[in-house]
């Protein structure tokens, strides 16, 4: 099912079958862990609106009972799988971010965290910043909260640069749309493992708006 | 006759992409479509297999539309900075006054498929293709091949956060800072922010 998105992620952990002592909350988190994961491949690989409940219940493992004690629909299930992976792309971009100390190299290491970590998780990528469109206007909501978890990578521009408190409030919001404008056209042409080659321009995109295309370049071709 | 044929297929691909842009792609039924055209459901099934194909064909009209009324607009428009921003000034009107039209275009032609998702994508590239048409050349600043999409995507961002939000009214309000995003990729702060001061003034 998810050969062609390129699943990297390791294999979950399943309770062993037969007898077994091991605790119902434990068996029960595996299953959830087992189905959001489910649910990132099998919508990547069929789209939103053509995949089933029955579809994420044989990817995952798990009975239809046991999907319905966890979630009330697909719905729900896709916004919990969108809140753990919206999550765990944040803190990886925010720690790499808090590895750095002036803005420039803060915002590189937060990028290139975010285009690697989107490179290595093709079905993620596609759930983050794609898939999200064909599931309504819940789901439009956790995307714009997700893009907002990324300003302060942007907005410290603000102190960095010159002139930096004289540009429009919406600053961080458009650096953050053409950094995803970029990023979308290589996954829609099937190139979401190149993405860490993106970077040069991703951090053009997150520079020039605060600083300027000449000094923009500049900073990236420092290393 | 034919005109006739014509006018009631037209009616629907108008009524699609109002109703979707209102309710919502998932939630749209031929039957609304038929309803808010005037027209029966033998007609509709005529013209189109069911309701994506009929919302494909919608979409790719409008698609046009928009883009021959922009051309109108601009062609002919120098330099290239008024042309850019007579173009997102056009944009930004046919936005804000057929609201529905906008959030089919931006934001719920994401539910409607790949196929769909593909009919956005070229609708893009169109515009980046234009935005970059009459750009004087400026050759001591190497500029990034992608420049045009950072532009389009920072315009569209704001866009489609306004749309979702349900303000596609108040878009024009907007119109300094999408100016500003549009123009800030080529052309560095300084003279984007000068650009976005003359137009607040202007409005």
């Amino acid at each position: 099912m998810a050969a062609k998105t390129g699943r990297q992620r390791p294999e979950r952990w399943r309770p062993p079958r037969g007898r077994h002592r091991i605790p119902a909350e434990v068996i029960a988190r595996s299953q959830r862990e087992r189905l959001l994961d489910a649910a990132v491949d099998v919508i990547a690989e069929k789209g939103y609106a053509t995949t089933t409940i029955a579809d994420l219940t044989k990817e995952a493992g798990i009975s239809r009972t046991t999907f319905y004690e966890m979630f009330e629909d697909k719905e729900a299930c896709f916004l919990a799988a969108y809140d753990a992976a919206a999550d765990v792309l944040a803190r990886r971009v925010a720690s790499a971010f808090e590895s750095e100390q002036e803005w420039p190299a803060r915002a590189r290491a937060g990028l290139e965290a975010l285009l690697e970590s989107l490179a290595a998780e093709p079905a993620v990528a596609r759930l983050a910043l794609v898939d999200f469109g064909a599931a309504g206007p819940a789901a439009q909501r956790r995307y714009r909260a997700a893009l907002q978890r990324m300003t302060p990578l942007f907005d410290e521009g603000r102190d960095f640069a010159p002139e930096g408190r004289s540009l429009p409030a919406n600053t961080s919001r458009m650096a953050i749309g053409a950094v995803v404008g970029l990023i979308v056209d290589e996954i829609e042409a099937g190139r979401t493992e190149r993405l860490p080659e993106l970077l040069p321009e991703v951090l053009f995109a997150t520079l020039s708006p605060y600083l300027g295309p000449a000094l923009a370049a500049r900073e990236i071709g420092k290393r | 006759m034919a005109t006739d044929i014509e006018s009631r297929r037209d009616a629907l691909l108008k009524a699609m992409v109002r109703v979707v842009g209102r309710k919502g792609y998932e939630a749209t039924s031929v039957a609304d479509v038929i309803e808010e055209a005037g027209t029966s459901r033998t007609t509709f099934y005529k013209h189109f297999d069911d309701k994506h194909d009929c919302f494909l064909a919608a979409y790719e009209r409008m698609v046009d539309e928009v883009f021959a009324t922009i051309v109108a607009e601009c062609d002919g428009e120098r330099p290239w900075v008024s042309r850019v921003r007579k173009g997102l000034a056009t944009l930004i009107e046919i936005f804000s006054l057929e609201p529905e039209l906008a959030r089919t275009a931006v934001v719920e032609v994401a539910a409607a498929g790949a196929d769909a998702r593909k009919l956005h994508w070229d609708a893009m590239n169109r515009f980046k293709g234009y935005l970059e048409a009459g750009r004087e050349a400026e050759p001591e600043k190497e500029l990034p091949e992608q420049i045009s999409v950072m532009a389009v995507g920072a315009v569209s961002g704001l866009i489609f956060d306004e749309l979702v939000a349900g303000r596609a009214e108040q878009l024009p309000e907007l119109m300094p800072d999408l100016l500003f995003a549009m123009l800030v990729p080529y052309l560095g702060p300084a003279v984007a922010s000068e650009e976005m001061r003359r137009a607040a003034q202007a409005a």
